[in-house]
């Protein structure tokens, strides 16, 4: 997987940890918040680290049966 | 964005897209509109012989099952319009001999598929056949007495069965514990044992007047006030004992953010929430379900509407219904119009409005709403 250029921790405004399985309701992840601000910043800075190599698929709203997958620029 | 490897899902600024590569154009000069739900809850079946006396499907062994066909066309529309996550459920969805062909289905067209189950009856042939779901939550409230309180029957043995053996199939397995007066007490004990079976997270759910929930009974069986105002610190010291080293996460549900109002920790710096995406009520926003009938729905314990799950992406921002839902945020009644966390919480579960106060409006049951009730009186 190539390397993309990375981004500031600034820019990045929510995280959503997992995808979470259940089928009722939406969850999310809650023992980030209690956390240190030490363990807060290493989240975010391995997000942002995952930021740069892991493939991204962009969405076009509302678009017809179009397979938009792609990777981002390198 | 979706991490795949990291299971995260990611909101950056534009300079941040740019910087990756990423150029909006045209579409980060239109006006914001209605983006299409991060998750979608699919009941593949309504067809379950468990009987929970709270089932909010009021699922039956003969109940209706869609045809996978159907199944898939609502695949499709999940994955034209941007959905990222299918969460499969019902019923009981691994009564379904096509189960693993529909979570190929869901993972061709780009989408993350997760199952919750109870567990009753899951054999290792069936486990064998859910190694495409991303995750899977079992339903477990807890150890005999905790688990019959919730469901009417002990079927706590089961559940950790199955959890045990999802794990040891190397299959990332949850447990979802439904929070009702009997069973928070024991949430420290029932967590310990999900994570020694080799649970990675605990989804805690609140307990919901809905399908079979919704009778005089809810009254006796959801958390009292004092439960409610616990929740923070309970969550908090839950979270020092077993999520060290982020091997093990808790989750709440979107109904249990509103009790983390009585929490002065959380309230002094309410920005935390939203920047660890922390979601309230995001009913026919970030969320919506489509019924075994392929209707639409705000999400699962709400009516349906009569919007298609075939015409979700041309649908899904003008049905009225489901705005009706989405812009309760935008104009809500007091005390929620002053809550620090009116924007995440965005009024609590209006399942339970609905239910208790006949009404569209401020969950009854979250603590400032009933302190506020409280200095009206």
């Amino acid at each position: 997987m190539s390397e993309r250029p990375s981004i500031a921790e600034g820019q990045v405004r929510q995280v959503r940890l997992g995808h979470g399985a259940n089928c009722s309701s939406i969850g999310s992840v809650v023992d980030t918040l209690f956390a240190t601000a030490t363990v807060g910043a290493a989240i975010l800075a391995a997000v942002v680290a995952a930021l740069g190599s892991e493939p991204v698929r962009v969405i076009r709203p509302n678009s017809r049966r179009d397979d938009t997958a792609r990777k981002a620029k390198p | 964005m979706k991490l795949e490897s990291t299971a995260a899902l990611v909101a950056i600024d534009r300079d941040g897209a740019r910087a990756l590569g990423l150029d909006g154009a045209g579409a980060w000069s239109d006006a914001p509109g209605v983006s299409a739900p991060l998750e979608v809850h699919l009941a593949v079946t309504a067809r379950c012989a468990a009987g929970c006396k709270g089932c909010y499907l009021d699922a039956r062994p003969d109940g209706a099952q869609p045809e996978r066909a159907t199944i898939e066309r609502s695949l499709d529309a999940l994955r034209e319009a941007g959905v990222f996550t299918v969460a499969f459920g019902g019923g009981e969805p691994t009564t379904r001999d096509d189960i693993a062909e529909l979570a190929q289905a869901a993972r061709s067209r780009g989408l993350t598929p997760v199952l919750t189950t109870s567990g009753l009856g899951l054999s290792d042939a069936r486990i064998e056949r859910l190694s495409a779901f991303d995750q899977i939550n079992v339903s477990y409230d807890g150890a005999s007495k905790a688990y019959t309180d919730v469901r009417g029957f002990d079927g706590a043995s089961a559940a950790e069965r199955a959890i045990r053996r999802l794990a040891e199939t190397g299959i990332r397995v949850g447990v979802n514990v439904v929070l009702t007066k009997q069973s928070f007490p024991e949430l420290e004990a029932t967590i310990a044992r999900a994570r020694d079976l080799g649970a990675c997270e605990a989804q805690l759910l609140r307990y919901k007047p809905a399908g079979r929930a919704a009778s005089i009974d809810y009254l006796a069986s959801r958390l009292t006030s004092g439960q409610r105002r616990e929740l923070g610190p309970t969550l908090r010291r839950l979270s020092g004992i077993f999520c060290e080293g982020g091997r093990f996460h808790l989750r709440i549900d979107c109904a249990l953010t509103p009790f983390l109002s009585a929490d002065e920790e959380i309230m002094s710096e309410p920005s935390r929430l939203a920047r660890f995406g922390v979601f309230g009520c995001e009913a026919a926003a970030s969320l919506a379900a489509i019924t075994v009938d392929g209707l639409m729905a705000p999400c699962s314990f709400a009516p349906p509407t009569r919007l298609r799950a075939r015409d979700l992406a041309a649908g899904y921002a003008d049905d009225d219904d489901l705005g009706r839902w989405r812009s309760y945020v935008e104009a809500p009644a007091e005390p929620c119009a002053s809550c620090p966390i009116r924007s995440v919480c965005k009024g609590g579960c209006k399942v339970v409005s609905a239910f208790l106060s006949e009404t569209h409006g401020p969950d009854p049951e979250c603590p400032r709403v009933e302190s506020y009730g409280a200095h009206l009186s």
